[in-house]
């Protein structure tokens, strides 16, 4: 299929698109940059963009608290679409987790936010400022970790910073000052005279991010940084993107290690085949996607009867006796289920123990996508 | 309250830096206070080549050999060095040591720095930083001349020497180093350019290999040149004037031509949202407009004549052929971004709109520009038929008829190339690249198959040049040059390009009403405020 620039995208699969990604808080702000004219968007045919709308510039979008958006992003490779209309916000200081199988199009999405890449239709934006239009004003906001190190042979760490430094115009005692921050916060002050060739792979990673730290950005765009690590390197580095956001820069970072991801991330968005299946925070996914809560309550005496009396409530479902412990599925919320535990302990049941089993980030995961790999 | 300070102990004695030390550390603080005012690039890339083993083992081996020529070289000419010259042998083998770092190592070792960045990934972190194309190819010229120079450092007490022993005068030792080291810098300049051409693995492996083709030739040419100058001199094989012209052509041909390479291989490097039309197209203007001042200069001062003038036709025919099959094969969308930075008065847009990226400019801008050349070529032909040397009559009319018949030939296959790439456009994204393709397949399918229909109408047989052969530029170009008038044919194509031409603006007003694009006022704060910041 190739993209006509005069047509939007097919209106089911738009529709399907905004169904899917209506499972998430997220998706409020989504549905929001989809109302924005039209006009507003630039749009590229043949791998180049024009206005849509002659004679006039692109607004600039700026909201105070989003730091990162995609309005509407497409890239097509030839009849691969790679990213389909892919639209969400991260607010500042947040740190946005995106999950994918491989082949799902997160480098791709995060490669146009890094000015990498052009769109195919759409845009990104980094603090307001158009990553397609003004993308020398985005790249000094921006730090980028691809997942690959980029490094160099015969240079020591240090030098490797200082070029990076010099290379984004930091000159005198602010190169030095940044230096000596970026080795401290990274740990690789011991390194700092030692080649890099030398250097395990979580000290490059480390090394890596100080490189894309080193001009001090807002916004972090870090690509697989955990792939291959140990586990301790993955702790390390949990601990300083926790640090970086606690610092109030925005951080957007990909990652197959999904337990990382829940315990690090503010919010997250789960892509597959190009497409946004669903942002938001963890728990509102969670919450949104998995509509019963597997409950579990320990009743010390007559447990049996219990079992009889919770069949009889509409929230409860497939009531399980094991012993002295009830497990069943219950669809109610918090307000229902505090409901429920006061019916039985009013009813003489002795109530030990209630579990809530929520699914992990792991299990939303593989529930929303379908594994598919373009 | 008064401090007591407590005494050092030996430890702490040993660690607080000496004399030395501090004058070191305050010259290192100096370096690198002068070294923020340099491409970071250059700063890299000396860090890296001295350290690289490379650079070690060449400026060794260089060492090691100007030593041993010195020392054989001097001992091979014993006992006649003292009494007769004995510069040319013994310069000789230092040119020869000296072309190999010059001319192959250092231009290789550019072009694998470039292609290593590609490669490796590095350039992309470099092109989200504030450094802009031209400043990455820009470090790495200059980090190789930096190299050419230390090399140049370790032969010039040798060359000293030599010259010393009489028998090479002080304008050929000039000449000879100079030709050296501009055809050096030249040479990474093309390294650098096909460094940039190929992102795949196949495309590097077949660019690496013409790259060393180049080399070779490149040093074998100035190996036999050098030769030539050496064993003659400057003054006695060329006579005053002649060196002068052999002076004057590389001082017009090669800045604009190495201006030319590097927009090229600085555009390679830019991304498709921002302008790299623009920048190519001036470096082109400044070719053409070197190449006519050389061919005037020539022809002005009588010494090669008009010869130069079809060398330097043939060299301009093919530049333009290649260039404006590219430049009608541009992207005609602009992003809004590049539309800010195009002139915005009327004036300025009525005069640099055909700088304007876009395949409609360039189509203007190509056909404007061979038409200038061609007015220049004739012009110097009447120049030296009236000041220098009568030219005949018919060999006035061959030059026009071929001159005009070329373009008008080349415009026609560009309006066709320009209608084939709209075409593909449509459903594709072709490189500029495939424009020249098309011209190629324009130019053999317009001159073989009215050949091919003919000949089958004519049961395979020969048959004369008919009003049929008009698209066949092959036959009409050939006649043309044989003395045979075509001016009816040569008309034809001109009124088909001036058409087409036309037509061309009339179905993309927007060239002649480029559109006015505001900058957000956001953009432009945030540009002061960064200007500010750099000052």
């Amino acid at each position: 299929m190739t993209f006509d620039p005069s047509h939007n995208p097919p209106e089911t699969e738009s529709e399907a698109h905004a169904r899917r990604s209506s499972l998430s808080a997220g998706a409020a702000r989504a549905s929001e940059s989809e109302n924005v004219p039209k006009e507003l968007h630039t749009m590229v045919s043949s791998g180049q963009i024009v206005n849509t709308l002659p004679g006039e510039a692109p607004a600039v979008h700026l909201r105070s608290d989003d730091c990162i958006e995609m309005r509407r992003l497409h890239r097509f490779f030839g009849e691969t679409k790679a990213v389909e209309d892919i639209s969400f916000t991260v607010q500042r200081g947040h740190v946005f987790g995106y999950i994918g199988p491989n082949g799902a199009g997160k480098t791709t999405s995060m490669r146009i936010l890094a000015t990498l890449d052009l769109p195919s239709y759409g845009d990104s934006f980094i603090d307001g400022l158009s990553c397609v239009n003004d993308p020398e004003l985005v790249r000094s906001r921006l730090g980028f970790m691809p997942d690959s190190f980029g490094t160099y042979r015969d240079v020591n760490c240090r030098e490797y910073l200082d070029f990076f430094a010099r290379a984004y115009g930091l000159s005198g005692a602010e190169r030095s000052r940044r230096l000596r921050w970026v080795l401290g916060f990274t740990g690789t002050e011991g390194m700092a005279n030692k080649p890099i060739r030398g250097l395990s792979k979580g000290m490059k990673q480390r090394l890596c991010l100080g490189r894309a730290l080193i001009h001090d950005p807002s916004v972090l765009i870090l690509d697989e940084p955990a792939a291959g690590l140990d586990p301790r390197a993955r702790i390390d580095l949990r601990r300083m993107i926790r640090d970086l956001a606690c610092q109030g820069k925005t951080v957007l970072i990909s990652s197959h290690i999904l337990t990382e991801l829940a315990e690090m991330c503010d919010s997250v968005g789960i892509i597959e085949q190009g497409k946004l299946l669903a942002t938001g925070t963890v728990d509102e996914i969670q919450s949104e996607l998995v509509a019963k809560n597997e409950l579990t309550i320990r009743i010390l005496e007559r447990a049996s009867e219990a079992a009889i009396m919770l069949e009889s409530l509409s929230h409860v479902s497939g009531v399980v006796v094991d012993g002295e412990l009830l497990r069943f599925e219950f669809s109610g919320g918090m307000q229902e289920q505090a409901e429920l535990l006061t019916m039985l302990v009013g009813g003489g049941f002795l109530v030990a123990e209630c579990m809530s089993h929520r699914k992990s980030l792991e299990d939303v995961f593989l529930q929303v996508t379908e594994g598919l790999v373009q | 309250m008064s401090a007591v300070v407590p005494p050092m102990n030996s430890a702490e004695f040993a660690k607080s830096p000496t004399a030395t030390e501090l004058r070191l550390e305050k010259l290192d603080a100096w370096c690198e206070k002068w070294s923020d005012r340099f491409n970071p690039i250059l700063v890299k890339e000396t860090r890296q080549a001295l350290k690289s083993r490379q650079f070690v083992i060449t400026f060794s081996l260089l060492l090691f050999a100007a030593l041993s020529w010195t020392i054989v070289g001097t001992f091979s000419l014993m006992p006649a060095i003292y009494t007769s010259p004995s510069a040319p042998r013994m310069m000789l083998g230092y040119y020869f040591a000296l072309a190999l770092p010059m001319l192959l190592v250092v231009p290789l070792a550019a072009y694998r720095s470039l292609e290593g960045e590609i490669d490796d990934g590095t350039l992309e972190l470099l092109s989200i930083t504030s450094l802009s194309p031209r400043q990455i190819i820009l470090g790495k010229l200059a980090s190789a001349m930096l190299q050419m120079l230390l090399y140049f450092v370790v032969l010039f007490p040798c060359i000293s020497y030599a010259y010393t022993l009489r028998g090479v005068d002080f304008p050929t030792t000039v000449a000879l180093l100079g030709m050296l080291v501009l055809a050096g810098v030249m040479m990474t300049i093309v390294a650098l350019f096909f460094a940039t051409l190929s992102q795949s693995r196949t495309g590097r492996v077949t660019m690496l290999l013409v790259v060393i083709l180049l080399l070779f030739a490149a040093e074998w040419l100035l190996g036999l040149s050098a030769f030539g100058l050496i064993q003659y001199g400057v003054d006695r094989s060329f006579g005053f004037e002649t060196a002068l012209y052999y002076f004057v052509t590389p001082c017009l041909l090669c800045p604009p031509t190495a201006y030319l390479l590097f927009t090229l291989a600085a555009a390679q490097l830019t991304p498709a949202s921002e302008n790299r039309s623009t920048k190519i197209r001036v470096a082109l203007l400044l070719v053409n407009a070197s190449v006519a001042a050389w061919i005037g200069f020539g022809i002005m001062e009588q010494y090669v004549g008009m010869v130069l003038l079809f060398v330097g036709g043939a060299a301009l025919i093919v530049l333009w052929t290649l260039a404006s099959s590219m430049l009608v094969s541009e992207s005609a969308v602009i992003t809004p971004r590049v539309q800010r930075d195009l002139p915005q008065s009327f004036f300025a847009r009525a005069t640099l709109g055909w700088l304007a990226p876009g395949p409609e400019t360039g189509l203007v801008f190509a056909v404007i520009n061979m038409l200038l050349l061609a007015g220049v070529a004739v012009l110097m032909m009447y120049v030296h038929d009236r000041v220098v040397d009568s030219v005949p009559q018919l060999t006035k009319q061959m030059a026009i008829q071929f001159v005009f018949g070329c373009i008008g030939y080349l415009t026609f296959a560009l309006l066709l190339v320009y209608g084939l790439m709209r075409g593909l456009r449509r459903k594709n994204t072709p490189r500029v690249e495939v424009g020249f393709a098309a011209m190629v397949v324009v130019a053999v399918f317009a001159a073989l198959a009215p050949f091919a229909v003919e000949l089958y109408a004519n049961d395979f047989m020969t048959f004369p040049y008919s009003q049929w052969q008009a698209t066949n530029w092959v036959w009409t170009l050939s006649r043309i040059a044989d003395g045979k008038d075509h001016w009816g044919v040569i008309e034809l194509f001109g009124a088909v390009g001036v058409a087409g031409v036309a037509m061309v603006l009339y179905l993309n007003p927007a060239l002649v009403r480029p559109r006015r694009t505001a900058t957000p006022e956001r953009v432009i704060q945030e540009m002061e405020k960064a200007k500010l910041e750099q000052k």
